[in-house]
């Protein structure tokens, strides 16, 4: 079992980036989503295949400088910066959610810096006719609701756990809030920053990771994002709600290996 | 002493079980219970009321701006404020204010340059300007502005309305949100260089500071009463203290429901049910779309939560979740109510201890109709202010209240000979 390593980036004047490191071998950088990045047991089993790097999105954790940082474009370019600090010239990034939507970017802006593009139900496309419920207008257990298949599971009561300390209570609150905020800087009040304007231009091998049993960003996104990134691959994973690494780990890591490996096989 | 009459015009019609049975006065009111009939006939009791404010003499009749809110039906407070500047116009004593203009839903922020600047010529140079960053409701779900860019974008915006009120130029602008080559509004203000502004807030050092330094006057504008009013007000005097700003009371106001009646009795009898219909309706707002992240800073936020997770206070909310009585929404100060006399001696008791002058007078509450508005604001012009306008008179209130044309009607005499 691999335990991260934890490093502080300073990637250009005015942002830094905390990242985690842990593993060998093949580089996946690893973009977490709006809830904020744990080492989760999806990361652990991750990180026994690649060498995983998962940066905390500018404003959570230890990274800073989200107020220097105007729009997705800017956050784009610093992401963009901390490749040139870890030596990764071209590298496979995994996006959850909104870390999918942000490699989904990081993969259409410049095609040379993103080899392959796993995108684990990314938000990123807006349909008013089947829209994404409104993640900032939300209590806490509808949250729960929306986003896992099995809203009694274990991973969901884990989830409603509140700490008992006042101490520690403020602290969480204060990190969950931490993680909106800087999710909302690029989500609000609509998930759809543009990307569609730039789809197209994802040239990179693409893996699309789905739960199939999504109902904060319903199938008929999946389909959106197969149909617009030409050549791209849909794996659907069964008893999956929209936290598809976190209630299905081991199936989304197989999927995850068979995907680079066929590549390496074939294509490279 | 300074009181104005100020209005919310809120929908006085919701039905019986709103609280229980719709989501929420704010942000997602099914439009449906709005009826235009009876929305034309509120607009007019509800001018008529400020106008009446007007003829007894209040030092200003105010009014302000929410969004997608059914108590608070002036999505442009500056279109209320045109109405009432052809009656302040005329008068001696009322000063107009608009408290205010969500500066960072202005796009160009220079049209509240330009509207600000049309109502204070049209009212003769009476014109106090409200410069609100306006609640999470109103500006990152009404009017979906970023909560992250909030903030940013209503200091850009003051920035560049007082840069352009003071200046005869034409400016430049290079912003991070607004870039503008050829800023030269006409109208300008009719005062030099420009109306007092006030500054509505919650309790942040931050809008302290701001409101302090730049000599601008801060008014809390809270519903929960005098009581309340004291936990931002104490901070907000320490921090002038800090400044070594001085201590003039004229720099601070709060917003206060006010009910006066021929005695204390008659009181509860006319208005419970209004004050309750605003407590328990108006107030119904959906915790959800309550505050969006990122409206508070980090630091807000956890001053915020020690003193709601360590018990040492119980927010006005709660309290009125927990059902409170007649007399304890006096006791506690959320409503200043009683006959003439009774209502007296709190204010002076609550003015002094808060060191306020000016007072935001809610006088029409809930679903208080006309006539009782109007028999309100009455026996408080005559019975109760009289007895308090002397509170504060060493103070020079000028820096934060219009002069009027006074002394510029001269000038205009003047002027008029040259053809």
């Amino acid at each position: 079992m691999a335990e991260p390593i934890e490093q502080i980036m300073q990637v250009n004047e005015q942002v830094a980036f905390d990242v985690k490191i842990a593993g060998e071998g093949e580089p996946v950088v690893y973009l977490h989503g709006a809830g904020g990045l744990s080492w989760d047991p999806f990361l652990e089993e991750l990180s026994d295949h690649y060498k995983v790097y998962a940066p905390h999105l500018p404003g959570t954790a230890h990274s800073s400088g989200l107020e220097h940082i105007r729009d997705l474009w800017d956050l784009i370019l610093c992401y963009y910066d901390l490749f040139d600090c870890l030596g990764l010239e071209s590298v496979t990034v995994i996006g959850h959610s909104l870390g999918g939507m942000i490699a989904a970017e990081l993969a259409a802006n410049d095609q040379s810096r993103v080899d392959r593009l796993i995108a684990i139900s990314p938000v990123g496309l807006f349909h008013e006719e089947e829209p994404i419920a409104d993640m900032f207008a939300m209590l806490p257990d509808e949250m729960i609701q929306l986003m896992v298949a099995d809203p009694s599971s274990s991973l969901a009561q884990k989830m409603r756990e509140v700490p008992k300390l006042p101490e520690e209570r403020i602290e969480a609150t204060i990190q969950r809030m931490q993680n909106m905020q800087a999710a909302a800087k690029f989500l609000w009040p609509i998930p759809d920053k543009g990307l569609k304007y730039r789809i197209h231009r994802i040239k990179a091998p693409t893996l699309l990771i789905w739960g199939d049993q999504d109902r904060f960003i319903p199938l008929s996104y999946a389909a959106a994002f197969h149909e617009r990134i030409a050549g791209s691959k849909l794996d659907l994973i069964e008893g999956a709600g929209h936290l598809v690494p976190m209630e299905q780990p081991a199936e989304v890591i197989a999927a995850i290996r068979r995907f680079t490996s066929t590549l390496r096989a074939s294509s490279r | 002493m300074k009181f104005v009459a100020f209005h919310l015009m809120p929908y006085r019609e919701l039905p019986a079980d709103f609280e229980q049975n719709y989501p929420s006065v704010w942000v997602t009111p099914p439009k449906e219970l709005y009826d235009p009939r009876k929305g034309h006939r509120m607009y007019h009791d509800y001018l008529d009321e400020l106008e009446f404010a007007v003829d007894l003499g209040y030092d200003a009749v105010g009014v302000n701006e929410h969004h997608s809110n059914a108590y608070g039906l002036m999505p442009s407070p500056n279109l209320m404020g045109a109405i009432l500047s052809r009656k302040v116009r005329n008068s001696e004593k009322t000063s107009l204010i608009v408290l205010g203009n969500s500066l960072a839903s202005y796009n160009p922020p220079i049209r509240v340059a330009e509207e600000m600047a049309m109502l204070d010529v049209l009212s003769g140079g009476k014109f106090i300007a409200g410069f609100p960053v306006g609640t999470s409701m109103d500006q990152n779900y009404a009017y979906g502005i970023n909560p992250a860019e909030l903030r940013e974008r209503y200091y850009e915006a003051h920035d560049l309305i007082i840069k352009t009120w003071k200046s005869d130029d034409i400016l430049m602008y290079n912003g991070k949100y607004n870039q503008y080559r050829y800023i030269n509004p006409w109208p300008r203000p009719a005062q030099r260089p420009h109306p007092p502004v006030w500054i509505p807030g919650g309790g942040s050092v931050e809008t302290y500071d701001f409101s302090i330094t730049n000599n601008y006057s801060f008014s809390y504008l809270s519903y929960f009463g005098h009581k309340y009013a004291k936990k931002v007000m104490g901070p907000f005097w320490e921090r002038n203290d800090e400044l070594g700003a001085d201590r003039n009371p004229y720099k601070a106001g709060f917003c206060q429901i006010i009910c006066v009646s021929e005695t204390d009795e008659r009181a509860q009898i006319d208005y419970e049910e209004h004050v309750r219909y605003f407590y328990n309706k108006c107030l119904h707002v959906d915790r959800r779309i309550a505050e969006a992240p990122g409206y508070r800073t980090a630091k807000s936020l956890r001053a915020g939560l020690v003193s709601q997770f360590d018990g040492s206070y119980k927010s006005a909310n709660q309290m009125l979740k927990e059902g409170m009585t007649w007399q304890e929404l006096i006791d506690q100060g959320f409503v200043v109510a009683g006959s003439p006399s009774t209502v007296r001696d709190i204010m002076t008791e609550s003015l002094r201890d808060l060191r306020v002058g000016n007072v935001v007078c809610l006088l029409h509450i809930g679903s208080m109709p006309h006539w009782l508005v109007q028999k309100n604001m009455q026996l408080f012009a005559q019975e109760v202010k009289p007895h308090l306008s002397s509170l504060f008179s060493e103070w020079d209130h000028t820096p934060y209240w219009p002069k009027g044309y006074a002394d510029e009607k001269e000038k205009v005499a003047q002027a008029a000979t040259y053809p």
